[in-house]
């Protein structure tokens, strides 16, 4: 039997908030047991992830943010919940890395890092509207501090 | 509110260089502060630009736009075509964040030191 551990975060939809967020990231992770190199990766993608639902999600109208973080076996699953536009991320171009920086068109790169610095990025419809990010990262659990196991 | 602190300092290389110490979080929240902090010391008269790291300990895609503008406005005299950027280079990253830079390929175009003087040397 094993006794799991959730972390839930619900904001206002306000790039003011980021630094919170990246704070709560630090806290769940440490509680899970999650190592420092995989820690400032969930950091950026979730960071990312919101950046993205405050900019192009609600647009500057007032929203909330959910995000809720655990582990399954050694991988961390993040879900972060809107309630704003329907986003497609099949619709972002990916930057063109091997284009001269003048040359380089902007944008495209926080999508591009979640999802190369996850090992899952699923972005789905909510019913009701909305959308849900999930994200995957195996390998993250280095001990099982994040699972308290109770001794038969 | 969210805060950066950028320290304005000045070194002689081969040319003048203006070392920008960047300190915080540089996310989609701070980032333009530190492209208007480049944008006042290029309008002022710099043209060479070294982009002190050393105390950022979270950047974000934010902040390599902001390096992106900011290599433009260096720039933007030069042909199209130029990979490594001659007049923005970077000092000292942090770990993580140097793990972004070179995700992101922004190693391909700005040399990266570890020593001050042998970046403002370098220019």
């Amino acid at each position: 039997m094993s006794e799991e551990q959730v972390f839930d975060l619900s904001v206002k939809a306000s790039l003011d908030n980021l630094q919170q967020i990246r704070s709560y990231i630090d806290r769940a992770g440490e509680r899970l047991g999650v190592n420092e190199r995989t820690l400032g990766d969930l950091r950026l993608v979730v960071d990312e992830a919101v950046t993205n639902v405050v900019l192009y999600g609600y647009e500057g109208v007032d929203g909330t943010i959910e995000l809720h973080m655990h582990a399954d076996g050694d991988a961390v699953i993040i879900r972060i919940r809107d309630r704003a536009r329907s986003f497609d991320p099949s619709q972002v171009s990916a930057p063109q890395l091997d284009t001269a920086l003048k040359d380089r068109p902007f944008g495209g790169m926080g999508i591009y890092l979640i999802r190369e610095m996850t090992d899952e990025a699923e972005f789905l419809p909510r019913p009701g509207g909305g959308n849900e990010i999930r994200l995957t990262k195996r390998g993250a659990i280095q001990s099982t501090r994040g699972q308290s196991q109770v001794p038969e | 509110m969210a805060t950066l602190n950028i320290l304005v300092g000045h070194a002689q290389g081969n040319v003048p260089v203006t070392v920008l110490r960047v300190e915080g979080d540089i996310d989609a929240a701070t980032h333009k502060i530190l492209q208007d902090k480049a944008a006042e010391v290029i309008d002022t008269g710099s043209t060479h630009i070294l982009l002190d790291l050393g105390g950022v300990n979270y950047m974000g895609s934010a902040g390599f736009r902001a390096i992106h503008a900011i290599s433009n406005m260096l720039h933007k005299d030069d042909t199209p075509g130029l990979l490594k950027s001659t007049h923005l280079k970077l000092l000292n990253p942090t770990d993580p964040v140097a793990r972004v830079i070179k995700t992101l390929g922004f190693d391909v175009y700005l040399d990266i030191y570890q020593d001050r003087d042998t970046a403002v040397n370098s220019f």
